[in-house]
C-alpha cells in the first residue's frame, strides 16, 4: 500500500484517509488574565489533551474547561468535578457551564491532564485527573462529564474559573491534539 | 484593562487581548457583586487533618 507523508507530519493512505500523528501546542504561562484560550484547533481533531503544571489563580473559584466552534460554548454541559482531601473528606459539584475542576483553594497548585474526546457529531466527553500538592491541603481531582452538540467541528479550547473574575497567577498551560 | 490570553494554533502566536469596554463592564460589576455578598462559610474547603496521637512501639 502506497503513502505518502506530507510536511504536516500527516499520512495520506491511497484510500484517501489522512492520519496526523499527534501535535503540541506551545507552552503558555498561566501567570496572567482571566482565561487562556487555545484557537484555530484543526478539524481533524478528535481528542485534545489538556496539560495544567502547577496551575494557580488569585481566588476560589472552581476552574472551568470550555469548548467551542466559532465561539465558546457556555451551557449545555454535564459536568461533575470532586475532589477528595487528604482529610478524608471527599466533595463535589456540578457545572453546565463547562467541564468543572473542584479546586477552590487559592493557594493550589493544580497538576495533570484534562483529556476530551470526540465521540460524536460534534459532542466531546471528558475525563480529567489533576491532583494539588501545594498549600496545606492535598488534594485529589477528577472531572467527568460531556458537552452539548457544537454547531461545528471543535476549534477552541478555553480555561477560565466560574465566577470568570479570578486570575491566573502561576503555572504553565498546553494542549496535545490529536 | 482585565485580558485574556489567546493562542492561535494556526499562525502559533499568542495575544494578550484587553477586554472590550463592554467586557470590562460586566467583569467590574460582577467584580462589585462579589465584594458585595455576605461573606460565606464554605463547607467546600475542608478543615485541617486531625491528627490521632500514636503510641509507641
Amino acid at each position: 500500500m502506497a503513502v505518502t507523508i506530507d510536511g504536516s507530519a500527516g499520512v495520506t493512505t491511497n484510500t484517501g484517509a489522512v492520519y496526523n500523528s499527534i501535535q503540541s501546542a506551545t507552552a503558555q504561562a498561566s501567570t496572567s488574565g482571566t482565561s487562556i484560550d487555545f484557537t484555530s484547533i484543526p478539524s481533524w481533531v478528535k481528542r485534545i489533551t489538556v496539560m495544567f503544571n502547577g496551575v494557580s489563580t488569585n481566588g476560589t473559584s472552581f476552574k472551568l474547561v470550555q469548548i467551542g466552534s466559532g465561539s465558546v460554548s457556555s451551557s449545555g454541559y454535564t459536568s461533575l468535578g470532586s475532589a477528595g482531601y487528604n482529610t478524608s473528606q471527599f466533595l463535589v459539584t456540578s457545572s453546565t457551564a463547562g467541564f468543572v475542576i473542584y479546586d477552590n483553594q487559592a493557594a493550589a497548585a493544580l497538576s495533570g491532564s484534562i483529556v476530551l474526546s470526540l465521540i460524536s457529531s460534534n459532542t466531546w466527553v471528558c475525563s480529567a485527573v489533576l491532583s494539588n500538592t501545594a498549600g496545606a491541603t492535598p488534594a485529589m481531582y477528577s472531572t467527568s462529564g460531556n458537552s452539548p452538540a457544537l454547531g461545528g467541528a471543535l476549534d477552541r479550547v478555553r480555561i477560565t474559573t466560574v465566577n470568570g473574575t479570578d486570575t491566573f497567577d502561576a503555572g504553565s498551560i498546553n494542549i496535545l491534539y490529536e | 484593562m482585565t485580558h485574556r490570553i489567546v493562542v492561535d494554533l494556526a499562525t502559533g502566536t499568542t495575544t494578550q487581548v484587553e477586554y472590550t469596554a463592554e467586557e470590562q463592564a460586566a467583569y467590574d460589576a460582577a467584580v462589585a457583586a462579589q465584594a458585595e455578598a455576605p461573606a460565606e462559610v464554605s463547607a467546600e474547603t475542608p478543615a485541617e487533618p486531625t491528627v490521632e496521637p500514636t503510641e509507641g512501639v
